[in-house]
Protein backbone atom coordinates (compact mmCIF):
# COMPACT_ATOMS: atom_id res chain seq x y z
CA UNK A 1 0.00 0.00 0.00
CA UNK A 2 1.28 3.48 -0.82
CA UNK A 3 1.77 5.88 2.07
CA UNK A 4 -0.63 8.47 0.62
CA UNK A 5 -3.29 5.77 0.31
CA UNK A 6 -2.76 4.80 3.96
CA UNK A 7 -3.22 8.45 4.99
CA UNK A 8 -6.53 8.52 3.09
CA UNK A 9 -7.69 5.41 4.94
CA UNK A 10 -6.63 6.75 8.35
CA UNK A 11 -8.43 10.05 7.74
CA UNK A 12 -11.49 8.14 6.49
CA UNK A 13 -11.44 6.02 9.67
CA UNK A 14 -11.16 9.07 11.97
CA UNK A 15 -13.44 9.14 15.01
CA UNK A 16 -13.41 11.91 17.63
CA UNK A 17 -11.34 10.93 20.68
CA UNK A 18 -11.50 12.16 24.25
CA UNK A 19 -8.14 13.71 25.06
CA UNK A 20 -6.33 11.70 27.70
CA UNK A 21 -5.82 13.25 31.15
CA UNK A 22 -2.33 14.63 31.82
CA UNK A 23 0.25 12.14 33.15
CA UNK A 24 0.26 13.95 36.51
CA UNK A 25 -3.50 13.43 36.88
CA UNK A 26 -3.24 9.79 35.81
CA UNK A 27 -0.53 9.14 38.40
CA UNK A 28 -2.55 11.00 41.09
CA UNK A 29 -5.71 9.02 40.29
CA UNK A 30 -3.89 5.71 40.50
CA UNK A 31 -2.07 6.74 43.71
CA UNK A 32 -5.42 7.62 45.31
CA UNK A 33 -6.82 4.22 44.35
CA UNK A 34 -3.68 2.38 45.50
CA UNK A 35 -3.50 4.16 48.87
CA UNK A 36 -7.20 3.47 49.49
CA UNK A 37 -6.82 -0.26 48.62
CA UNK A 38 -3.71 -0.66 50.75
CA UNK A 39 -5.37 1.32 53.56
CA UNK A 40 -8.29 -1.13 53.60
CA UNK A 41 -5.90 -4.12 53.59
CA UNK A 42 -3.88 -2.62 56.47
CA UNK A 43 -7.06 -1.88 58.45
CA UNK A 44 -8.18 -5.50 57.98
CA UNK A 45 -4.85 -6.79 59.31
CA UNK A 46 -4.81 -4.34 62.24
CA UNK A 47 -2.04 -1.80 62.85
CA UNK A 48 0.93 -3.08 64.84
CA UNK A 49 0.67 -2.26 68.53
CA UNK A 50 4.09 -0.58 68.79
CA UNK A 51 3.64 1.68 65.74
CA UNK A 52 3.83 5.02 67.67
CA UNK A 53 7.13 4.06 69.30
CA UNK A 54 8.55 2.76 65.98
CA UNK A 55 7.57 5.96 64.22
CA UNK A 56 9.43 7.97 66.87
CA UNK A 57 12.71 6.48 65.56
CA UNK A 58 14.19 8.69 62.81
CA UNK A 59 15.68 5.66 61.05
CA UNK A 60 12.31 3.90 60.86
CA UNK A 61 10.49 7.03 59.69
CA UNK A 62 13.16 7.72 57.04
CA UNK A 63 12.90 4.18 55.72
CA UNK A 64 9.10 4.29 55.63
CA UNK A 65 9.00 7.68 53.90
CA UNK A 66 11.60 6.47 51.39
CA UNK A 67 9.44 3.47 50.40
CA UNK A 68 6.44 5.78 50.06
CA UNK A 69 8.48 8.20 47.92
CA UNK A 70 9.58 5.32 45.67
CA UNK A 71 5.92 4.41 45.09
CA UNK A 72 4.84 7.98 44.31
CA UNK A 73 7.78 8.87 42.05
CA UNK A 74 7.70 5.53 40.20
CA UNK A 75 3.98 6.00 39.41
CA UNK A 76 4.59 9.53 38.15
CA UNK A 77 7.63 8.44 36.17
CA UNK A 78 5.68 5.54 34.55
CA UNK A 79 2.86 7.94 33.54
CA UNK A 80 5.39 10.39 32.06
CA UNK A 81 7.36 7.74 30.14
CA UNK A 82 4.13 6.38 28.67
CA UNK A 83 3.92 9.59 26.59
CA UNK A 84 6.17 9.64 23.52
CA UNK A 85 7.37 13.24 23.94
CA UNK A 86 8.43 13.11 27.61
CA UNK A 87 12.10 12.81 28.44
CA UNK A 88 13.57 9.39 29.33
CA UNK A 89 15.17 11.19 32.30
CA UNK A 90 11.89 10.74 34.16
CA UNK A 91 13.08 7.16 34.66
CA UNK A 92 15.84 8.50 36.92
CA UNK A 93 13.48 10.28 39.34
CA UNK A 94 12.44 7.20 41.37
CA UNK A 95 16.06 6.05 41.51
CA UNK A 96 16.87 8.76 44.10
CA UNK A 97 14.41 7.56 46.79
CA UNK A 98 15.07 3.94 45.76
CA UNK A 99 18.80 4.31 46.47
CA UNK A 100 18.00 6.08 49.73
CA UNK A 101 15.60 3.27 50.72
CA UNK A 102 18.12 0.54 49.92
CA UNK A 103 20.80 2.63 51.66
CA UNK A 104 18.80 2.90 54.90
CA UNK A 105 18.12 -0.85 54.81
CA UNK A 106 21.79 -1.63 54.21
CA UNK A 107 22.80 0.74 56.95
CA UNK A 108 20.23 -0.91 59.24
CA UNK A 109 21.78 -4.33 58.54
CA UNK A 110 25.18 -3.03 59.63
CA UNK A 111 23.69 -1.39 62.75
CA UNK A 112 21.91 -4.65 63.68
CA UNK A 113 25.13 -6.58 63.17
CA UNK A 114 27.02 -4.15 65.45
CA UNK A 115 24.29 -4.44 68.10
CA UNK A 116 23.40 -8.12 67.96
CA UNK A 117 26.42 -9.77 66.37
CA UNK A 118 25.98 -12.74 64.07
CA UNK A 119 22.41 -13.34 65.23
CA UNK A 120 21.36 -10.36 63.12
CA UNK A 121 22.52 -12.17 60.00
CA UNK A 122 20.19 -15.15 60.39
CA UNK A 123 16.93 -13.89 58.95
CA UNK A 124 13.63 -15.64 59.66
CA UNK A 125 11.45 -16.57 56.75
CA UNK A 126 8.39 -14.40 56.30
CA UNK A 127 6.14 -15.73 53.56
CA UNK A 128 3.38 -13.45 54.87
CA UNK A 129 5.36 -10.39 53.71
CA UNK A 130 5.82 -11.84 50.27
CA UNK A 131 2.19 -12.94 50.08
CA UNK A 132 0.88 -9.49 51.02
CA UNK A 133 3.08 -7.52 48.60
CA UNK A 134 2.55 -9.94 45.68
CA UNK A 135 -1.21 -10.50 46.14
CA UNK A 136 -1.97 -6.79 46.45
CA UNK A 137 0.91 -5.48 44.31
CA UNK A 138 0.06 -7.47 41.16
CA UNK A 139 -3.56 -6.28 40.84
CA UNK A 140 -2.42 -2.69 41.50
CA UNK A 141 0.26 -3.08 38.81
CA UNK A 142 -2.39 -4.37 36.40
CA UNK A 143 -4.64 -1.37 37.11
CA UNK A 144 -1.77 1.06 36.44
CA UNK A 145 -0.84 -0.76 33.22
CA UNK A 146 -4.43 -0.63 31.96
CA UNK A 147 -4.37 3.11 32.67
CA UNK A 148 -1.03 3.47 30.84
CA UNK A 149 -1.60 0.94 28.03
CA UNK A 150 -0.84 3.63 25.44
CA UNK A 151 2.84 3.12 26.43
CA UNK A 152 2.87 -0.13 24.42
CA UNK A 153 3.92 1.25 21.03
CA UNK A 154 6.46 3.64 22.55
CA UNK A 155 8.30 2.61 25.72
CA UNK A 156 6.76 -0.59 27.06
CA UNK A 157 9.61 -2.03 29.13
CA UNK A 158 10.44 0.92 31.45
CA UNK A 159 6.72 1.54 32.03
CA UNK A 160 6.12 -2.14 32.89
CA UNK A 161 9.00 -2.19 35.38
CA UNK A 162 8.15 1.18 36.95
CA UNK A 163 4.47 0.22 37.37
CA UNK A 164 5.53 -2.91 39.27
CA UNK A 165 8.01 -0.90 41.35
CA UNK A 166 5.37 1.72 42.24
CA UNK A 167 2.82 -0.88 43.35
CA UNK A 168 5.27 -3.01 45.30
CA UNK A 169 6.91 -0.05 47.09
CA UNK A 170 3.51 1.25 48.26
CA UNK A 171 2.49 -2.24 49.41
CA UNK A 172 5.76 -2.51 51.29
CA UNK A 173 5.05 0.83 53.03
CA UNK A 174 1.59 -0.49 53.95
CA UNK A 175 3.06 -3.75 55.20
CA UNK A 176 5.39 -1.86 57.58
CA UNK A 177 2.31 -0.49 59.37
CA UNK A 178 1.03 -3.86 60.58
CA UNK A 179 3.72 -6.46 60.20
CA UNK A 180 6.22 -6.79 63.01
CA UNK A 181 9.42 -7.32 61.13
CA UNK A 182 12.21 -5.37 62.76
CA UNK A 183 15.58 -6.77 61.68
CA UNK A 184 16.83 -4.71 58.75
CA UNK A 185 18.14 -7.78 56.92
CA UNK A 186 14.70 -9.39 57.09
CA UNK A 187 13.08 -6.24 55.78
CA UNK A 188 15.68 -6.03 53.01
CA UNK A 189 15.17 -9.65 51.96
CA UNK A 190 11.39 -9.92 52.27
CA UNK A 191 10.27 -6.41 51.35
CA UNK A 192 13.05 -5.85 48.78
CA UNK A 193 12.61 -9.37 47.37
CA UNK A 194 8.85 -8.89 47.03
CA UNK A 195 9.39 -5.61 45.18
CA UNK A 196 11.71 -7.30 42.69
CA UNK A 197 9.29 -10.21 42.21
CA UNK A 198 6.31 -7.89 41.60
CA UNK A 199 8.31 -5.76 39.15
CA UNK A 200 9.40 -8.86 37.18
CA UNK A 201 5.97 -10.55 37.28
CA UNK A 202 4.39 -7.25 36.23
CA UNK A 203 6.72 -7.15 33.25
CA UNK A 204 5.80 -10.71 32.23
CA UNK A 205 2.06 -10.38 32.82
CA UNK A 206 1.78 -6.88 31.38
CA UNK A 207 3.75 -7.53 28.20
CA UNK A 208 0.86 -8.96 26.13
CA UNK A 209 -1.34 -6.09 27.30
CA UNK A 210 1.04 -3.41 26.00
CA UNK A 211 2.22 -5.15 22.82
CA UNK A 212 -0.96 -5.02 20.79
CA UNK A 213 -0.10 -3.96 17.22
CA UNK A 214 -2.06 -1.03 15.78
CA UNK A 215 -4.91 -2.14 13.52
CA UNK A 216 -5.04 -1.05 9.88
CA UNK A 217 -8.41 0.51 9.13
CA UNK A 218 -10.03 -1.44 6.28
CA UNK B 1 9.73 24.53 4.35
CA UNK B 2 8.86 26.71 7.35
CA UNK B 3 5.64 25.79 9.12
CA UNK B 4 3.74 28.60 10.90
CA UNK B 5 4.06 28.07 14.62
CA UNK B 6 1.16 26.15 16.14
CA UNK B 7 -0.30 25.09 12.76
CA UNK B 8 0.31 21.35 13.18
CA UNK B 9 -0.77 21.53 16.82
CA UNK B 10 -4.04 23.19 15.76
CA UNK B 11 -4.64 20.57 13.06
CA UNK B 12 -4.09 17.75 15.56
CA UNK B 13 -6.46 19.35 18.09
CA UNK B 14 -9.09 19.54 15.33
CA UNK B 15 -8.37 15.90 14.39
CA UNK B 16 -8.91 14.85 18.01
CA UNK B 17 -12.34 16.48 17.78
CA UNK B 18 -13.07 14.39 14.66
CA UNK B 19 -12.17 16.78 11.79
CA UNK B 20 -11.07 14.34 9.07
CA UNK B 21 -9.98 17.07 6.67
CA UNK B 22 -7.63 18.62 9.24
CA UNK B 23 -6.28 15.16 9.99
CA UNK B 24 -5.65 14.40 6.32
CA UNK B 25 -3.88 17.76 5.92
CA UNK B 26 -1.76 17.17 9.03
CA UNK B 27 -0.64 13.66 8.03
CA UNK B 28 0.36 14.88 4.56
CA UNK B 29 2.16 17.91 6.00
CA UNK B 30 4.22 15.86 8.46
CA UNK B 31 5.30 13.23 5.86
CA UNK B 32 8.60 14.99 4.99
CA UNK B 33 9.49 15.17 8.70
CA UNK B 34 8.64 11.47 9.25
CA UNK B 35 10.57 10.42 6.11
CA UNK B 36 13.58 12.51 7.17
CA UNK B 37 13.77 10.84 10.59
CA UNK B 38 13.21 7.33 9.16
CA UNK B 39 15.88 7.76 6.43
CA UNK B 40 18.42 8.95 8.99
CA UNK B 41 17.96 5.63 10.79
CA UNK B 42 17.43 3.28 7.81
CA UNK B 43 19.48 3.39 4.61
CA UNK B 44 17.14 1.19 2.52
CA UNK B 45 14.40 3.55 1.15
CA UNK B 46 11.69 0.84 0.98
CA UNK B 47 12.32 -0.22 4.56
CA UNK B 48 12.36 3.44 5.67
CA UNK B 49 8.99 4.01 3.96
CA UNK B 50 7.59 0.96 5.80
CA UNK B 51 8.75 2.56 9.07
CA UNK B 52 6.95 5.79 8.07
CA UNK B 53 3.74 3.79 7.53
CA UNK B 54 4.19 2.07 10.90
CA UNK B 55 4.62 5.52 12.46
CA UNK B 56 1.39 6.78 10.83
CA UNK B 57 -0.50 3.82 12.33
CA UNK B 58 0.98 4.53 15.76
CA UNK B 59 0.12 8.24 15.49
CA UNK B 60 -3.45 7.19 14.65
CA UNK B 61 -3.55 4.77 17.57
CA UNK B 62 -2.10 7.26 20.10
CA UNK B 63 -3.81 10.46 18.91
CA UNK B 64 -5.75 10.76 22.18
CA UNK B 65 -2.48 11.00 24.14
CA UNK B 66 -1.33 14.19 22.38
CA UNK B 67 -1.68 17.33 24.52
CA UNK B 68 -2.27 20.37 22.22
CA UNK B 69 -0.66 22.58 24.85
CA UNK B 70 2.71 21.03 24.00
CA UNK B 71 4.70 21.21 20.73
CA UNK B 72 3.82 18.29 18.43
CA UNK B 73 7.23 17.84 16.77
CA UNK B 74 8.94 15.97 19.66
CA UNK B 75 5.84 13.75 19.92
CA UNK B 76 5.99 12.87 16.19
CA UNK B 77 9.77 12.44 16.10
CA UNK B 78 9.72 10.10 19.12
CA UNK B 79 7.06 7.90 17.46
CA UNK B 80 8.71 7.61 14.03
CA UNK B 81 12.13 7.06 15.62
CA UNK B 82 10.72 4.20 17.73
CA UNK B 83 9.10 2.56 14.66
CA UNK B 84 12.35 2.88 12.67
CA UNK B 85 14.34 1.24 15.47
CA UNK B 86 11.73 -1.56 15.63
CA UNK B 87 12.13 -2.15 11.87
CA UNK B 88 15.92 -2.28 12.18
CA UNK B 89 15.70 -4.79 15.03
CA UNK B 90 13.25 -6.99 13.17
CA UNK B 91 15.45 -6.92 10.07
CA UNK B 92 18.48 -7.82 12.20
CA UNK B 93 16.64 -10.88 13.53
CA UNK B 94 15.58 -11.96 10.00
CA UNK B 95 19.11 -11.48 8.63
CA UNK B 96 20.49 -13.77 11.33
CA UNK B 97 18.24 -16.61 10.07
CA UNK B 98 18.78 -16.12 6.34
CA UNK B 99 21.64 -17.06 3.98
CA UNK B 100 22.23 -14.74 1.00
CA UNK B 101 21.69 -16.68 -2.22
CA UNK B 102 24.61 -15.14 -4.08
CA UNK B 103 27.07 -16.79 -1.76
CA UNK B 104 26.17 -20.26 -3.04
CA UNK B 105 28.88 -21.53 -5.37
CA UNK B 106 28.32 -21.85 -9.10
CA UNK B 107 30.30 -24.39 -11.11
CA UNK B 108 29.43 -23.04 -14.53
CA UNK B 109 28.30 -19.62 -15.67
CA UNK B 110 25.15 -20.83 -17.50
CA UNK B 111 22.24 -21.11 -15.08
CA UNK B 112 20.73 -24.09 -16.95
CA UNK B 113 23.86 -26.22 -16.47
CA UNK B 114 23.85 -25.62 -12.74
CA UNK B 115 20.17 -26.41 -12.50
CA UNK B 116 20.81 -29.68 -14.33
CA UNK B 117 23.57 -30.66 -11.97
CA UNK B 118 21.37 -29.81 -9.01
CA UNK B 119 18.59 -31.91 -10.54
CA UNK B 120 20.86 -34.96 -10.78
CA UNK B 121 22.07 -34.43 -7.22
CA UNK B 122 18.49 -34.09 -6.00
CA UNK B 123 17.43 -37.29 -7.78
CA UNK B 124 20.38 -39.20 -6.26
CA UNK B 125 19.55 -37.85 -2.82
CA UNK B 126 15.86 -38.77 -3.16
CA UNK B 127 16.79 -42.30 -4.21
CA UNK B 128 19.19 -42.61 -1.28
CA UNK B 129 16.59 -41.37 1.18
CA UNK B 130 13.98 -43.76 -0.25
CA UNK B 131 16.26 -46.68 0.56
CA UNK B 132 16.50 -45.80 4.25
CA UNK B 133 14.44 -47.81 6.76
CA UNK B 134 11.10 -46.05 7.58
CA UNK B 135 12.10 -44.99 11.12
CA UNK B 136 15.32 -43.34 9.84
CA UNK B 137 13.40 -41.66 7.03
CA UNK B 138 10.83 -40.22 9.45
CA UNK B 139 13.53 -39.07 11.88
CA UNK B 140 15.46 -37.34 9.08
CA UNK B 141 12.34 -35.63 7.72
CA UNK B 142 11.22 -34.28 11.06
CA UNK B 143 14.49 -33.43 12.77
CA UNK B 144 16.60 -32.29 9.82
CA UNK B 145 14.42 -31.31 6.86
CA UNK B 146 11.55 -29.71 8.80
CA UNK B 147 14.00 -28.63 11.49
CA UNK B 148 11.55 -29.32 14.33
CA UNK B 149 12.70 -29.23 17.96
CA UNK B 150 13.47 -32.78 19.19
CA UNK B 151 10.54 -32.79 21.64
CA UNK B 152 8.06 -31.94 18.89
CA UNK B 153 9.59 -34.38 16.40
CA UNK B 154 9.34 -37.04 19.09
CA UNK B 155 5.66 -36.25 19.72
CA UNK B 156 4.84 -36.44 16.00
CA UNK B 157 6.78 -39.59 15.18
CA UNK B 158 6.00 -41.54 18.33
CA UNK B 159 9.74 -42.25 18.74
CA UNK B 160 11.50 -41.33 21.99
CA UNK B 161 13.97 -38.41 21.86
CA UNK B 162 16.86 -40.88 22.28
CA UNK B 163 15.61 -43.16 19.49
CA UNK B 164 15.09 -40.13 17.29
CA UNK B 165 18.68 -38.96 17.81
CA UNK B 166 20.07 -42.41 17.05
CA UNK B 167 17.86 -42.81 13.94
CA UNK B 168 18.82 -39.36 12.60
CA UNK B 169 22.51 -40.05 13.16
CA UNK B 170 22.28 -43.43 11.38
CA UNK B 171 20.28 -41.93 8.52
CA UNK B 172 22.89 -39.21 7.91
CA UNK B 173 25.68 -41.78 8.10
CA UNK B 174 23.92 -44.07 5.61
CA UNK B 175 23.33 -41.18 3.19
CA UNK B 176 26.99 -40.14 3.38
CA UNK B 177 28.08 -43.69 2.60
CA UNK B 178 25.61 -43.98 -0.25
CA UNK B 179 26.56 -40.63 -1.82
CA UNK B 180 30.28 -41.30 -1.43
CA UNK B 181 31.03 -38.54 1.12
CA UNK B 182 34.06 -39.31 3.26
CA UNK B 183 33.52 -39.31 7.05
Amino acid sequence: MRTEELIGRLAGDLRPVRRMASPGWQAAAWLGFAVASIGVAVALHGIRHDLPSRMALPYEVGQWLASLAVGVTAALSAAMLARPDRSWRWALVPMVPLLFWLGTLGWGCLADFARLGEGALQPRTSWRCLGFVVSLGLPLTAVLLVLLRHAGPVRPVPVLLLAGLASAALCSAGLSLFHELDAALEVLIWHGGSVVIVALLGRMVGWPLLRRPPAVPG
Amino acid sequence: MAVPEGEWEGLMAAAQAGDARAYDALLRAILPLLRGVARRRIADPTEAEDAVQDALLTIHQLRATYDPGRPIRPWLVAIVDRRAVDRLRRRGRHAARETPLDELGETLAGPATNAGEKGVEAAQLRAAVAELPPSQRTALALAKLQDLPLAEASARSGLSVGALKVATHRAVKALRRRLGVKE
